[in-house]
């Protein structure tokens, strides 16, 4: 069935895609972003503390996850004409290479505005183990 | 336009340029650099997340739909965020921890746009310890059209 903001309803749920979390993707992201951070390179650094945290070695980018969930929504969204407008995210847990991820999201209400109609999404991302690594929320714009 | 010199992806060679936590200041302007998004890094950065829908590739496709061209999918400013800011921006302090972002978005980036990027710090708190920095940063296109607006909670190494 075609999604539209009526036949649209809570509880609704969207499958997000699996993602194979290695060093190599990581590297990608790194090249892709421009975002060099030894934290996502280099575990001799990443076996010390800093700014009281320990991660014990390298750990893939939050903004990963925000891409993960980011194509989701999109995805979802370009064949119902609607529009991705808003994304909020938190990290829970941090994400290393030989993780599997997938984000997933929840139809948490629908408001019409003055000039629009709006869905908004409880998103999150869980690990192999089940368990949520990213949570947030997300805001999709249907024109009417 | 002056082209940017080569991104440089070793983090730690201006590390003692960083302002620490100390020094930054809530409401100051950070530095930026314009920055023209290209086709490739668009296509690089859709297959580090998978991105595979034609509207980002397929310019046939693109041009039936509302947008009329080849669009970058919305989480580009993932990459203009390092693309549009120097060498010795505090963001680049290696160990800085990303702990959420969000972010609005009104049109899209597109291949060819010249971005430029409105950033500040704009809050800093101490939380169980840890250092806090807030950043707030609008991108913008070569018509100063919106393209969205984020912010981002990152805690500092130090």
């Amino acid at each position: 069935m075609t999604t539209t903001f009526e036949n649209l309803g809570e509880g609704d749920s969207i499958d997000g895609p699996k993602f194979e979390v290695s060093r190599e993707s990581i590297r990608l992201f790194c090249d892709a972003s421009l975002d060099y951070n030894p934290l996502h390179l280099d575990d001799e650094y990443m076996k010390g503390s800093f700014g009281k945290t320990h991660f014990g070695g390298v750990i893939m980018h939050g903004m990963n996850n925000f891409g993960l969930i980011s194509r989701m929504i999109t995805d979802w969204a370009y064949p119902a004409g609607a529009i991705h407008r808003r994304l909020e995210t938190r990290w829970v847990k941090p994400v290393r290479p030989g993780d599997t991820i997938q984000p997933a999201g929840i139809v948490k209400s629908k408001q019409v505005t003055a000039n629009s109609r709006w869905v908004l999404i409880d998103v999150m991302v869980r690990n192999q183990a089940g368990e949520k690594v990213a949570t947030g929320e997300a805001m999709v714009e249907f024109p009417g | 336009m002056v082209q940017a010199e080569a991104f440089e992806t070793d983090f730690w060679k201006h590390a003692n340029l960083r302002k620490v936590w100390d020094d930054i200041v809530p409401g100051e302007p950070r530095q930026t650099i314009p920055y023209t998004l290209t086709r490739d890094a668009i296509e690089l950065y859709c297959a580090s997340v998978g991105e595979d829908h034609p509207i980002y590739f397929d310019e046939a496709y693109a041009r039936t739909t509302r947008y009329g061209g080849l669009i970058a999918p919305p989480s580009i400013h993932i990459l203009l965020m390092f693309a549009c800011t120097p060498a010795d921006d505090w963001m680049r302090s290696p160990g800085t921890v990303n702990a959420g972002q969000s972010w609005s978005y009104n049109i899209p980036a597109r291949p060819g746009d010249v971005i430029t990027l409105q950033a500040r710090a704009l809050d800093k708190f101490i939380k169980r310890e840890r250092l806090f920095v807030v950043h707030d940063n609008v991108f913008f296109n070569q018509r100063d059209e919106v393209i969205c607006s984020g912010r981002g909670w990152t805690i500092r190494p130090e």
